[in-house]
């Protein structure tokens, strides 16, 4: 992993145009701004992993515990 | 019409036509490499679907229409979505969302509001949405929780 060391209100460009701007600090908190274009798809990672693991185990229903409506 | 025949896991072989098929161009949340799904009803008449995977055979969500659950269900399509997958404000789209059921406790099934799936009807073409900072769970519990619950 590359690791780079910013101040507030530095960025970091990836590529020609994605740009990450540190905007806060404050205590543990970093408040972080990203410009994008619109079909970068930017989600806090956890929601993602989350979604993830729904969706695996949904994948590993068992038919016979789906109710009759 | 040119059908295809799939092999799946819980369903066997089963023959689909180009028309079935619902093609995700970046694939479910965690499953980028599996790009086409068809829709298998669970049982006649029953509101569940499975959504099978057409590259991987052991793949296939229970999904369900959520408004049959929770009727006021209405999540925010934003704009970069709605041009990936072509959904126009006109357009009408469907949105399932997947169901989990913990193995013997149906009583305890969940929808996942907050990884919607929307449709294009017209194309087919869907998307798994991030609803981020919403105000839907990840698990919706259908039936309300029990008041005590025997250890």
């Amino acid at each position: 992993m590359l690791v780079l060391t910013r101040k507030l209100n530095q960025s970091i460009k990836i590529g020609d145009d994605i740009e990450i701007t540190v905007l806060e600090v404050r205590g543990e908190q970093v408040r972080i701004g990203i410009s994008a274009p619109r079909d970068v798809v930017v989600h806090r990672k956890e929601v993602f992993d989350q979604i993830k693991q729904e969706n695996l185990a949904s994948s590993e229903v068992d038919a016979s515990d789906i109710p009759d409506l | 019409m040119i059908t295809t025949t799939f092999q799946t896991a819980r369903f066997g072989e089963i023959t689909v036509e180009p028309a079935d098929i619902i093609s995700f161009p970046q694939g479910m949340i965690g499953f980028p490499n599996s790009p086409d799904y068809v829709l298998i009803q669970h049982q006649e008449n029953s509101p569940f679907y499975w959504l099978q995977s057409l590259s991987i055979a052991e793949l296939a969500f229970l999904v369900v229409v959520p408004t049959i659950f929770v009727p006021d269900y209405a999540p925010e399509v934003n704009l970069a979505v709605v041009e990936e997958i072509g959904i126009s404000e006109e357009t009408p789209h469907i949105v399932y969302t997947v169901v989990n059921i913990p193995r013997g406790r149906p009583d305890e099934m969940t929808l996942n509001l907050a990884g919607p799936i929307v449709i294009q009807p017209e194309t087919r073409r869907a998307k798994q949405l991030v609803l981020e900072e919403s105000k839907y769970s990840l698990r919706h519990r259908i039936k309300d929780e029990p008041a005590e619950r025997a250890a």
